[in-house]
């Protein structure tokens, strides 16, 4: 237990051996002074939250052994022909040869290039899951004191990145007397400001523009690859507002994670939907059927785009979305009467 | 005789008074934003400091960034505000508290001894959306009135009667530590035949008496709040008046029968009624039953350092005064006519006197104390929540190394000696302290001299939660 709990007391100090934790109020040392003292807290509360349910483990077991006899088999296979490719190239011309094993250490170097950057990637969704959680954690607990891997966590994250001083501002601004929640809500409020709206902007911009392209185009499959493929770039665009690198195996994660949210998403934002429905509805009964389906391919965007947000932004989002919804379906109503 | 005056005299001064208030203030409010904001308290629990800095945070809203929280503020949506004050008859001396605080040393304002008031206009951008509509800038108006705490103790009069109050104040009157000091004063009561007819000099030395006894028990070791007359412990303008020469009669055998006309029981009674109805009705319907918003400011710091005497007696008074206020829902068309208090804050002064750790403990300790009232209040089905602030941070944060451990701890300067003082103040109790536990060695709130309040350049570190409270308070209205 924490051994400030111990002291109740009043305690009068000598006033030379005081470390002023305020001294120089814009340096980080105001934020480190929280954690010090309730260090042990912390480690309490994780061993409590680390206990895992360990039911789901002998699944993995087969899962993990196929995949990796697969990916011996495919190295393998794939060396194998690698070799015999090399070894004939050197077998007709030297020069040949050395053509071929030039092109592949290229690939090499860039496939290597790309397989880390995606796992840069998936590393910082990761990190930004975890965040998240811890804010969320945060948000429902009342007392002070267990903010500090937050923060270390968020200045980890952002330290090295241009464009995102702002968190680290927001972070030297923060008032020693905040409790865990006002920390949170300060930073979701201060820290996040720009990129917030540059997403909010993102995301408005590529639904307006894929309804109306649905709503233009005249072939029925043609619209489904377009709309697939502006929601893939507006997702990768968004993970780089929130400063994470767009990897091809970072986008897929996330494109899997905004499908799952998509489809499990909770009742009020059924709600949210049915009301964008029904807004659709009494908008487009005075459009054709071709720019409600627009209508309806724009929102559809707008949904995955703010899922995307949700899930690259390292702190939960409390502003209501029905205000992108709106804009969404009016700006693709106005560019259609404006076409017409 | 004119039609005015005619009205007066059918239907009485007061009401026709209240009506054209009304009617003024009807006119106003539909078109602006208008919002009475009552912050009450007991005498020395920080109206004034916090009115004083609410102001002045409010005033440099526009440009300062002290206020991170509230929300119109921080977006940047404050366009400018404006003191308005000077057009009341009894303007806030806002210039002279600040004054106080920015000068080296700074000290904090004078205790109230009579009622101003503050109006402020807000000005501000309207958010995109459809009350864009009526412009695309809003004016907020803020009244908040300060008065000394002393004088809410009266409002609980109005509900009762000369002979309740006597027997209410008997009972109180048993329990120490009041009997100890009242034991002399009610001695005298005893000897005097109360239908028998009245001298006047008599009842001026026992009023006298009953006053001096008040005093006694609200400077004395228990700092006791709940003293009624208001007025006899701090006159106000009827200082020397006959109308507060009131004290309760706390006799054992109350005289049976008919009370003759002109006896000393008839002439208190009527002293009561009159008090009630010259002094405490003018006050509360001119300023306290019209208020939108409440803001309840309680000094748990006090009562921690008192003991359980003055924790309890603080208890009952607090009870006592709220349910002298109007609650309610307050839609559109009631705000208009008959406003009811739909949001109620309870908020801890002093947060900066203890370490940070430990607010969440004092909101913990201020809800024992507003228990009884804040159920009351979120029965009529009102919004409340609790909260601990500071309206001006005299204290830093700061560390110590102790016996191996860290703790963290306070520095200041010390009120009462004017020296800098480090001191972890101990923990605040989250339950009522046992009999035990009232003591020295556990907790030691001093009182701290204010820090330098800048009169420009404001920022979030001069304040705790201040902006919370706006937030929670007005917040809506911006929208």
């Amino acid at each position: 237990m924490s051994e400030s709990k111990r002291r109740q007391g009043a305690v009068w100090l000598d006033l030379d051996k005081l470390e002023a934790a305020e001294q120089a109020p814009k340096e980080s040392a105001r934020v480190q002074e929280v954690p010090l003292d309730q260090v042990v807290d912390i480690a309490d509360n994780e061993g409590v939250e680390l206990i895992e349910s360990p039911a789901p483990r002998r699944r993995r077991g087969w899962k993990k052994l196929f995949g990796f006899s697969l990916g011996a088999v495919v190295v393998t296979g794939v060396g194998a022909e690698l070799y015999r490719l090399l070894s004939w190239g050197f077998s007709i011309h030297l020069g040949v040869g050395i053509g071929f094993s030039v092109l592949l250490a290229l690939l090499a170097i860039s496939g290597g290039v790309q397989i880390w950057r995606s796992f840069k990637g998936l590393r910082q969704l990761r990190d930004t899951e975890r965040l998240h959680d811890r804010a969320r954690e945060l948000l429902e607990h009342s007392g002070q004191g267990r903010s500090a891997a937050l923060l270390a966590g968020l200045e980890r994250r952002y330290q090295d990145q241009a464009g995102h001083s702002s968190v680290i501002d927001a972070i030297r601004e923060l008032d020693s007397a905040y409790s865990d929640r006002e920390v949170v809500q300060f930073l979701s409020r201060h820290a996040l400001e720009s990129q917030d709206a540059a997403a909010r902007r993102c995301v408005q911009r590529y639904s307006v523009e894929s309804g109306v392209m649905v709503a233009l185009s005249p072939w029925a499959t043609f619209d489904m690859l377009l709309v697939g493929w502006r929601n893939l770039r507006m997702l990768r665009e968004i993970a780089g507002i929130y400063g994470i690198a767009p990897g091809a195996a970072a986008q897929w994660k996330l494109l899997k994670s905004v499908l799952h949210g998509l489809a499990f998403a909770g009742a009020s934002e059924m709600a949210i939907d049915a009301g964008s429905a029904a807004l659709g509805s009494s908008l487009t009964s005075t459009l054709s059927a071709r720019a409600g389906q627009g209508l309806g391919a724009g929102l559809f965007t707008a949904r995955t785009g703010l899922q995307a947000q949700k899930l690259c932004r390292p702190l939960p989002l409390e502003r209501d979305e029905g205000r992108v919804f709106d804009a969404v379906a009016k700006g693709i109503v106005q560019r259609l009467g404006g076409s017409k | 005789m004119g039609v005015g005056r005619k009205l007066k005299h059918w239907i009485g001064d007061e009401r026709v008074d209240l009506a054209r208030s009304r009617l003024h203030e009807f006119a106003e409010q539909s078109t602006e934003r208008h919002l009475r904001l009552a912050v009450t308290g007991l005498s020395q629990s920080g109206k004034t400091i916090f009115i004083t800095s609410l102001v002045h945070h409010l005033l440099h809203a526009h440009r300062s960034g002290s206020l991170p929280f509230f929300e119109v503020a921080a977006s940047g949506r404050v366009v400018s505000s404006r003191d308005l004050s000077t057009a009341s008859e009894h303007p806030f001396p806002l210039r002279q508290a600040l004054a106080g605080l920015s000068q080296d040393p700074p000290q904090w304002p004078e205790s109230t001894t009579g009622l101003s008031e503050v109006r402020l206009a807000i000005r501000y951008r309207r958010p995109a959306g459809l009350r864009r509509v009526l412009g695309e800038t809003g004016t907020l108006y803020l009244d908040i009135i300060d008065y000394p705490g002393e004088w809410l103790l009266d409002l609980p009069l109005l509900e009762m009667s000369f002979e309740q109050w006597c027997e209410q104040q008997t009972q109180l009157f048993a329990g120490e530590p009041r009997a100890k000091v009242a034991q002399g004063w009610l001695a005298q009561l005893g000897e005097i035949d109360w239908t028998a007819p009245a001298d006047p000099a008599v009842l001026r030395r026992l009023a006298d008496g009953f006053a001096s006894v008040l005093q006694q028990l609200r400077t004395g070791p228990d700092g006791l709040s709940l003293l009624q007359p208001g007025r006899a412990v701090l006159p106000g303008e009827y200082a020397g008046s006959e109308l507060i020469e009131l004290f309760p009669l706390m006799i054992d055998h109350w005289p049976s029968g008919e009370v003759p006309a002109g006896s000393y029981l008839d002439l208190l009674r009527s002293r009561y009624d009159q008090y009630c109805e010259q002094i405490i009705k003018p006050f509360y319907s001119r300023y306290f039953s019209r208020f939108d918003r409440q803001i309840v400011l309680v000094d748990c710091l006090k009562t921690l350092n008192r003991g359980e005497a003055c924790f309890e007696d603080m208890k009952a008074a607090l009870s006592a005064i709220l349910e002298s206020f109007n609650y309610g829902r307050s839609g559109f068309l009631r705000r208009l006519f008959a406003p009811r208090i739909d949001k109620v804050l309870f908020a801890s002064t002093k947060a900066d006197h203890v370490t940070a750790n430990q607010h969440h403990n004092l909101d913990r300790f201020l809800e024992l104390i507003v228990e009884e009232a804040q159920r009351n209040i979120r029965f009529d089905g009102i919004e409340t929540r609790s909260l601990a602030l500071s309206s001006i941070r005299s204290t830093q944060a700061a560390q110590a190394q102790m016996d191996g451990q860290v703790l963290s701890c306070l520095r200041g300067i010390s009120k009462e000696n004017g020296e800098e003082v480090a001191l972890f103040p101990g923990e605040v109790p989250t339950e009522l302290p046992g009999a035990d536990d009232w003591n020295e060695e556990r907790f030691r709130f001093i009182d701290f001299a204010p820090r330098r309040l800048p009169l420009n350049d404001l920022e979030a570190k001069h304040h705790i939660r201040l902006d919370q409270v706006l937030e929670y308070m007005t917040g809506d209205l911006f929208r």
